[in-house]
């Protein structure tokens, strides 16, 4: 399919993140991709060991992507969830597949640039085989009003030997209210690696995030990265869980989050167990303002206080690559 | 003159003691001048002070930059008057890319690009293997303190303050560290290098001796280093490492002198 008609301010969205938006369209750049323009499916373009496969119903899509057994691909498999209305509700129902021995990337957009009192939500099913390599990252920007209502929800199932990588921002724009809740199954020998990084910005921004990963199967190991900051009255809540259930498997959940401005309100909530007497799992979260140290490094280098927040902000809120 | 410190005394957080006792030093401009003293006699109190840390008020004594007056500068006014300070144990700021974290002091922001790739030369780091690296786990601890001297030399500073700059170095790098050194004053930069490693010191022009918060003496560097072995009564180590430029700094007999007027045989 080419030639496709796309919102051009959902693409004009997508060029902060430092990406060539023209990749991602229809007949461009070499990747797999699907493009849902609120509930209508505008593109849709299968590579050699990937498969695409969308319905539309009625407010939004059921979508398939699957990565063929040993499929190795180089470029992103793009998800483009946009929705260039202020109001309506999207509804999403993707179900990744990712057969055993593929190494492959996902890279989801979703992005409502004039959301005010959109609702959009997902209900998402991974399956990951064995020995796969598979990266999952979802940007979101929600425009600038506060003005969306996100609640995605997600299960991950990792096959043995198979390494995932889970990332999640939500750090441009204004979040509104979002509710996200993943949760991860690792199996044997599985590494689990999930990073969160959200910025409240306003006392019109509420994001909750749960990020749970349960170590099922022997030797699994997990590390969940929660980052946030929360300021002029936004809040943050991120809700990071790891369970050891299984012989010496190893997890550790990690949330640091800054408060900036009066009324903001940041909230940690590290939850970990173990019932498996060989499994170890630990956390750490730290909650407040930047360390005076690091704020004195980047004075030193002619920047006043509120310069150097903003750059400490920039990098901890940076997008992994 | 380029700095002066003027009987600087700087009380601890519950005034009940001195850290630095009516500190007094000048320094030249264009030269490497070393503050020298044992673990604990106040060196990186002094460098904290002059580059004007909240936590490090003077009680009494003031600081000229210039001939200007800045004890009372924060951080940053004094950062813009052209100081700044290399840090001992930089932060790891993970997720800043190298050029970014090199960007934040250059004022030419229309060279930027040459500006960080002529840092990252200065301080010996390939700009091809650099420029797109992020600060993150995998940077050691060498890489770190380099671009920290190269985030600090991007700025084109009139007087870079380098705390201990030899921490956690081989000896190997520290030879290339005072080569850096060296380049950096040929870029019309002045250095003031605390240390506590007489060697690193000999790269020195001048020093000053800190010794429990006293600064004992200021001069060239060999005579202050030859004070500090006095002091410590580190003979043989004195008369085995005062080199510089392949030539013995100081005649024996000048060294028993000053071993005798500090007491020590």
């Amino acid at each position: 399919m080419s030639n496709v008609e796309y919102p051009r301010e959902i693409l004009e969205s997508l060029e902060d993140y430092n990406i060539d938006i023209r990749d991602f369209l229809p007949g461009h750049g070499k990747g797999a991709k699907l493009l849902l323009d609120f509930n209508k499916i505008r593109g849709m373009e299968d590579v050699d060991g990937v498969i695409l496969k969308g319905r539309e119903i009625e407010n939004g899509i059921i979508a398939d992507v699957i990565i063929k057994e040993g499929t190795k691909i180089e470029e992103p498999v793009h998800l483009c969830f946009g929705v260039n209305k202020e109001t309506g509700i999207q509804e999403i129902f993707p179900r990744i597949i990712v057969e055993d021995n593929a190494d492959a990337t996902v890279q989801a957009h979703c992005s409502f640039p004039k959301a005010n009192g959109l609702i959009h939500k997902m209900f998402g099913h991974f399956y990951i085989g064995k020995n796969c390599n598979f990266t999952y990252s979802e940007t979101h920007y929600h425009g600038e009003n506060s003005g969306a209502l996100v609640a995605p929800v997600g299960y991950v199932y990792v096959g043995e030997n198979s390494v995932f990588e889970n990332n999640f921002y939500l750090t441009r724009g204004t979040p509104g209210k979002v509710k996200i809740m993943i949760d991860i199954y690792a199996m044997k020998n599985s590494v689990i690696k999930s990073n969160i990084k959200a910025f409240g910005k306003s006392k019109n921004d509420s994001v909750r995030i749960r990020d749970s990963v349960f170590l099922e199967g022997e030797n699994a190991r997990s590390v969940i990265k929660m980052k946030a900051v929360a300021k002029d009255g936004g809040e943050v809540l991120m809700f990071g869980i790891t369970e050891g259930n299984a012989p010496r498997c190893n997890g550790h959940v990690e949330c640091s989050e800054i408060v900036l401005g009066k009324g903001s309100i940041c909230r940690a909530r590290p939850f970990i167990r173990a019932i498996d007497p060989t499994s170890s799992v630990s956390h750490e979260a730290s909650l407040g303002r930047f360390p005076q140290k690091w704020l004195d490094e980047l004075q030193a280098k002619g920047l006043t206080e509120e310069e150097a927040t903003q750059i400490l902000i920039e990098a901890m809120l940076q997008e992994e690559r | 003159m380029l700095l002066e410190v003027k009987n600087l005394t700087i009380p601890t957080l519950d005034q009940k003691c001195v850290i630095l006792n009516k500190v007094s030093f000048k320094v030249k401009e264009g030269s490497i001048h070393a503050i020298i003293g044992p673990n604990g006699s106040g060196k990186s109190t002094l460098a904290y002070t002059i580059m004007g840390l909240d936590n490090y008020k003077p009680s009494e004594g003031k600081i000229y930059f210039d001939g200007k007056d800045i004890t009372n500068m924060n951080i940053t006014e004094r950062a813009n008057l052209g100081i700044t300070l290399a840090w001992q144990e930089p932060a790891r700021i993970d997720g800043l890319s190298i050029p970014r974290y090199i960007s934040l002091g250059i004022k030419d922001k229309a060279n930027m690009k040459e500006e960080i790739i002529e840092a990252l030369k200065i301080v010996n780091l390939e700009p091809e293997r650099y420029m797109n690296r992020i600060i993150d786990e995998f940077l050691s601890g060498g890489e770190r303190k380099r671009v920290e001297l190269a985030a600090a030399v991007a700025m084109k500073p009139r007087l870079i303050i380098l705390d201990e700059p030899d921490s956690g170095l081989d000896m190997i790098v520290i030879e290339d560290f005072m080569n850096i050194f060296n380049k950096i004053k040929e870029l019309d930069m002045t250095i003031l290098l605390i240390t506590h490693r007489e060697d690193i010191g000999m790269v020195a022009d001048y020093g000053t001796l800190l010794w429990r918060g006293d600064a004992l003496i200021t001069d060239e560097f060999p005579k202050v280093m030859l004070r500090y072995c006095a002091k410590a009564g580190l003979k043989e180590f004195c008369k085995r490492t005062l080199f510089k430029n392949g030539g013995f700094c100081v005649d024996e007999d000048y060294i028993d002198r000053i071993f005798r007027e500090e007491g020590q045989s």
